[in-house]
């Protein structure tokens, strides 16, 4: 297997200037939607099957009453355990030799099972293709030695590619110079490959806790209920079947009939 | 922030459809193999009517996919920890049971009838998946309320049985099945199913807690407890126990029966997505 490769995004670094998100649309041939008004400089309020990046604009009100921003370049996190891979029935979810998830166009039937699967929300259903979409990591562009397009744009290097070992490695010094800065709650989200998920390969840095920027905070494979819920099943299924069999065996009293 | 997959009705009546065929064809494998010869019209309603069943639900399987032509590509992988995956390919291998059941139900020699009751044991076990697995597709999601629900395949088991046994009881009703045709346990059985069906049921809401918001409070609540406690399950119980022994009564349970087993697909599904 190739070396795994990671998007790093750096929540600290980003201006919201957003060139990642109309770098991604360009690369990606992604169509133009409607804005959506949220309330904030956010648009659109989430992934989806045509916004594959998207710069999150957290406001947090502060004690003089005024608002600051917290910034944050979101994206799908090539999960290592991923819920979207595990549920996709037709194959056409895959994990490349870089580690990353994708869905292949071609087999996609338009379930929608990933659609609910995935944690965070990131998959999302096109009418007009009748397929599931979500970040490719720029499948064709790492296959040809270049970092996606949204790291690319990026004038602030708030989102990094590269080996993820390298990355993790930097992203953790970056996390002891920005408390040493005073930012006291400056976290990485996802680095962690004994972490949740098995960790994520577009992982995060983030200045406050993951609930601020509406992230989970231990997400969880939802696979991981399969086999309790089956046993569940089976007792049920145990429990009706001797009651038919009861029902159906008291040959000596006749057929109970009126 | 996470996302909804927009199934619609026509899921829903594929989980109803689905749990009615399981529940039909495991009453008819047990009366088959456990009642007496005055059961067998039992046994062939419940094949016959698993076998149109099961068909509908492929249909209805396909017709909901974004690229339905792209059907197939659900048997390119088998995922045994993926409901999705299994559950298309057990639909397809149900259904063979059901064919081969329901040809098999119009003989009288012994030898196929042995056979019959045999290839009915071993159907049963898939019945129950059809049945059953709708539910664990939904608990294991990332989704609130269906991923909190340890009981949802359980339940949805419990309904697909009690509604198959009504579905049977209400052919036999409208094609005046006579007496000693195993009506009295067809609805003997159901009435055990529909009472194990409240417990389960009744468990799975202690076991939510406060995830089971979205069907107790708000727009589907009043559903939920009009349309699948009591008329669904209380009022059919109630009548079952003082008028069994009119038959225009039981097929009125019947029906209500199948409205409580449809409503609960319904809540279940929509509830969360709207
Ligand atoms: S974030 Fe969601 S869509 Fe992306 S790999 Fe993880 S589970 Fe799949
Ligand atoms: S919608 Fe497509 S990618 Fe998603 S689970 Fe279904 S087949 Fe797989």
């Amino acid at each position: 297997m190739a070396t795994t490769l990671a998007m790093f995004t750096d929540t600290s670094l980003c201006i919201g200037c957003r060139a990642c998100q109309v770098a991604c649309k360009q690369w990606n041939e992604l169509g133009a939607e409607a804005p959506e008004w949220t309330g904030t400089y956010q648009n659109h309020s989430h992934f989806t099957d045509e916004t594959f990046r998207l710069v999150r604009f957290v406001e947090q009100p502060q004690p003089n009453g005024n608002l600051a921003w917290l910034l944050m370049s979101d994206v799908c996190k090539h999960c290592a355990q991923a819920g979207c891979l595990d549920a996709c029935p037709t194959g056409a979810i895959y994990r490349t030799e870089f580690g990353t998830v994708n869905i292949n166009q071609d087999v996609c039937n338009g379930c929608r099972y990933c659609v609910s699967s995935c944690p965070f929300g990131v998959v999302a259903f096109n009418e007009d293709t009748g397929t599931a979409k979500k970040c490719t990591f720029c499948n064709d562009r790492i296959h040809n030695g270049l970092g996606p397009a949204c790291a690319k744009a990026c004038p602030t290097d708030s989102i990094q590619f590269g080996a993820r070992e390298t990355l993790v490695t930097k992203a953790q010094k970056r996390v002891e110079t920005l408390k040493a800065m005073g930012f006291k709650d400056a976290q990485l989200y996802g680095a962690d490959s004994n972490g949740f998920l098995g960790g994520l390969n577009a992982f995060f840095l983030l200045l406050s806790k993951p609930s601020t920027y509406n992230l989970p905070e231990n997400p969880r494979l939802p696979q991981r209920n399969v086999v309790v819920d089956s046993l569940l099943s089976i007792v049920s299924a145990v429990a009706v079947g001797v009651g038919a069999v009861f029902a159906f065996r008291d040959r000596g009293k006749g057929d109970g009939d009126a | 922030m996470l996302k909804t997959p927009h199934w619609e009705m026509m899921v829903v009546w594929y989980f109803f459809l689905g749990g009615i065929a399981g529940g039909a064809y495991f009453t008819a494998a047990i009366a088959d193999n456990f009642g007496g010869s005055r059961d067998r019209r039992v046994a062939q309603i419940g094949y016959l009517l698993s076998l149109p069943l099961v068909a509908i639900c492929g249909v209805l399987l396909i017709l909901d996919l974004g690229v339905p032509l792209r059907f197939l590509n659900m048997l390119r992988s088998f995922k045994f920890w993926d409901p999705m995956s299994i559950g298309a390919w057990a639909l397809g291998v149900f259904g063979l049971f059901t064919l081969v059941s329901s040809v098999l139900s119009f003989s009288s020699s012994e030898s196929t009838i042995a056979l019959r009751r045999k290839i009915g044991l071993v159907g049963i076990l898939f019945g129950f998946f059809l049945a059953s697995y709708t539910g664990v597709l939904l608990s294991a999601t990332a989704l609130p309320f269906w991923s909190d629900a340890r009981l949802m395949g359980a339940l949805f088991l419990a309904s697909g049985a009690s509604t198959g046994m009504a579905a049977i009881s209400l052919i036999m009703f409208a094609t005046g099945a006579g007496s000693g045709d195993g009506w009295g346990r067809v609805k003997k059985a159901d009435r055990f199913s529909m009472i194990f069906e409240l417990v389960v049921l009744a468990v799975f809401l202690a076991l939510l807690g406060s995830a089971a918001r979205p069907i107790l409070s708000g727009q589907f609540a009043a559903l939920f407890w009009g349309g699948l406690v009591v008329v669904g399950l209380l009022i059919p119980l109630v009548l079952e126990f003082v008028g069994h022994r009119m038959r225009a009564v039981g097929a009125v349970s019947a029906v209500l029966v199948l409205v409580g087993g449809f409503i609960l697909r319904y809540v279940v599904v929509m509830s969360i997505q709207s």
